[in-house]
């Protein structure tokens, strides 16, 4: 395979940067997709070429588009595409067309993309490759005999769920063979009642599990690695929010035998390129083969900190068929590092989206702290795109310290114009059970009394600074003054200026 | 409005969403009342344009995220306050108006985004309790639910699935 000399990124924000970024470093030249719906992105300005996809009106999103975006790598005579993550990333359709197309796709084989995002195929191959997986009662239970006969099998506690069901509602947990009858009809009649189906079916129930995935390398040459394990437990709707590598949960033993089995799949899907497995991680140690996620992702430079890879660089590298020269033994988890992720979300509105203009913002950068960040000052956050704005990832020699670092920063980074997500991640690390560890995917619903970080006074403070602007603002009504920003715009400058001229 | 009183000394009464209020007395002396004390206040700004308020030896970052007369959303280190300014005359008119308003009969379930109408879970009529889902709104890529902050029953439905909505638009009726 030759040399990659260019790259279409089909993707937008934090991504499209931080792609470009390693591309640049690797020498190769970078063409970016310029959208209707964002024509002066914050990403276009890391492009060698932009690619206008404003003329031509589409149904399908620009980034979705497969045809436009094979069509513009052909007119440009462009060697690859690299999707980042969501949009294209795991379209086996899309990467089967560039394999047609004689465009490198950066990433795995149409084939496995498929085989892994297939959950029957997918859990199949890691029944076949001896993976744990979650038991359960694959359809529906007949009656009391069948959940009792079941559950046997699967192993107490169990939890019983409405097939129509979601969101929580109608699910029991069984602990013991002496409450599965009553349980059992209980569940049924729930489900009858709130969705008007008796159906009901088992899984095995996991007591505050913690979501561990492993980083994958793969060559086209039999290599394939594990860079260590990444904690995701944080999470909302099953939306990560803070992650985290490597894991307090996992010690020498359990990392090597999950990694073993994070091969096994990869190897059993024929995998290349970069992969994420992900698994639920019990209190007693077990692990559950949960998906693969064929892509590079969101929470990936939490590994690059603790291995000091460049995770995209080996995905270039791979896909120009280059080996694989980082052994097993080489990869050395060093450290700790903690990604928070910023979303424009309104926290104290149950994280709903918050849409606006980013007036400024600033950040500071080092040593130990990387913001990989999709906006600047003038960027506006409207309701075509995701909530996820940036990424604050920081480094410690230990947690503790990591910790540390990654408030200091959170500190330090302030965004004027709309509500971001950073008032939560400072509750997070601020909690006493993050600090020591102590989390799972329940953490936010069952642990956080408070989901953002207040300190002494803020209140009062708010109060004080909305009391003065009005102040000021009745006694300049008297005067010849015209307040063009309805008073949002209030320096300080401008705010002695008017208290002297009372 | 705020007529100013023998000693030239003009109250302030910012309330809060939960009616917890502070009183200022004439917040442009740039102090603030503890006790018996009183504590100044510094306005800085960095080279950035942010503007921090300094009081006892801590700095704070504030921004008017929003504003509609004398109601202020303020921001202060990224947590959003609604604080309405009254006057003494007014705070007792806003009391009065409060009271009255509890007794009205329909809650107005309102858009707290723009965005679409994916579906709605209820029907007119429909007997729903506190914290129920009403409806399913998407932005950005989410889909939110909506749920009724009061028990009732369903007066009236606004809009239709695959409805494209404003910030702030009423989109159920909920009666009480």
């Amino acid at each position: 395979m030759k040399k990659i000399k260019s790259i279409l990124i089909a993707n937008r924000g934090e991504i499209a940067i931080r792609i470009s970024e390693t591309a640049k470093k690797m020498g190769i030249k970078t063409y970016g997709i310029k959208t209707s719906k964002e024509p002066g992105a914050y990403y276009l300005q890391f492009m060698d070429k932009i690619i206008d996809f404003t003329e031509i009106v589409s149904d399908i999103p620009e980034f979705l588009d497969i045809d436009r975006i094979i069509y513009a790598a052909k007119e440009y005579d462009i060697d690859a595409v690299h999707p980042g993550y969501g949009y294209l990333a795991e379209n086996p359709y899309f990467a089967q067309k560039c394999n047609d197309e004689k465009i490198i796709f950066i990433g795995p084989s149409p084939d496995s993309i498929y085989k892994l995002g297939n959950k029957t195929i997918a859990k199949q191959l890691a029944a076949s490759h001896k993976v744990p997986l979650l038991q359960g009662s694959n359809g529906n239970i007949r009656d009391y005999k069948h959940a009792k006969q079941l559950a046997q099998k699967i192993g107490y506690p169990v939890i019983l769920k409405a097939a129509s069901g979601g969101g929580g509602r109608g699910m029991r947990i069984v602990e013991k063979e002496s409450d599965i009858e009553k349980m059992f009809r209980m569940a049924q009649n729930e489900a009858e009642k709130a969705f008007a189906d008796p159906s009901v079916f088992m899984e095995k129930y996991v007591r505050n599990p913690r979501h561990i995935e492993f980083q994958i390398l793969a060559d086209h040459h039999d290599n394939i690695i594990h860079l260590g394990e990444r904690e995701c437990s944080i999470q909302r709707k099953h939306q990560k929010l803070i992650e985290e590598s490597p894991s307090v949960a996992l010690n020498e033993e359990l990392r090597a035998k999950m990694g073993k089995s994070a091969i096994d799949i990869a190897k059993a899907s024929n995998y290349r390129n970069a992969g994420t497995v992900e698994f639920l991680l019990d209190e007693s140690g077990n692990f559950y083969f949960m998906e693969m996620n064929t892509r590079i992702q969101v929470e990936h430079p939490v590994t690059e900190m603790v291995t000091g890879y460049d995770l995209v660089e080996w995905q270039i590298r791979i896909a120009q068929d280059e080996t694989l020269t980082i052994r097993q033994e080489d990869v050395k988890l060093k450290g700790w590092a903690i990604e928070c992720r910023i979303n424009a979300e309104d926290v104290q509105a149950g994280f709903t989206p918050y849409l606006g203009t980013i007036e400024k913002i600033s950040y500071s950068k080092g040593k130990t702290c990387r913001f990989d960040s999709g906006i600047t000052e003038g960027s506006n956050v409207t309701a075509s795109f995701d909530s996820m704005l940036a990424k604050l990832i920081c480094y410690g020699e230990t947690r503790e310290k990591a910790i540390t670092n990654t408030l200091t920063a959170l500190n330090k980074l302030q965004i004027q114009g709309i509500k971001t997500t950073i008032p939560f991640c400072k509750a997070v690390l601020n909690h006493h059970k993050f600090k020591s560890g102590d989390i799972s995917t329940s953490f936010i619903a069952k642990d956080m009394k408070k989901l953002y970080y207040q300190e002494e006074d803020e209140e009062m403070i708010a109060a004080f600074w909305a009391a003065l602007n009005y102040n000021v603002e009745l006694e300049t009504e008297d005067q010849t003054y015209v307040d063009y920003e309805k008073g949002k715009n209030m320096t300080p400058w401008l705010m002695n200026k008017r208290l002297k001229s009372l | 409005m705020f007529s100013k009183s023998k000693k030239g000394k003009q109250k302030f009464i910012a309330c809060t969403e939960k009616n917890k209020k502070f009183e200022f007395i004439n917040p442009k002396e740039l102090y603030i009342k503890r006790g018996k004390e009183n504590i100044p206040i510094e306005i800085v700004s960095d080279k950035q344009g942010f503007v921090y308020i300094v009081w006892k030896k801590r700095k704070y970052q504030v921004e008017i995220i929003e504003k509609n007369q004398n109601q202020y959303e303020i921001l202060v280190n990224g947590v959003s306050y609604s604080i309405s300014v009254e006057s003494p005359f007014s705070y007792k008119r806003r009391k009065y108006l409060a009271k009255n308003k509890e007794q009205s009969k329909v809650e107005r379930i309102q858009a707290p985004m723009p965005g679409k109408i994916v579906e709605f879970l209820v029907e007119k009529d429909q007997v729903v309790k506190e914290g129920e889902p009403l409806l399913i709104l998407e932005a950005m890529k989410m889909q939110n639910e909506i749920v009724s902050n009061i028990q009732g029953k369903i007066n009236k439905i606004n809009f239709n699935p695959e409805d494209t909505v404003m910030k702030d638009d009423i989109l159920i009726e909920v009666e009480r």
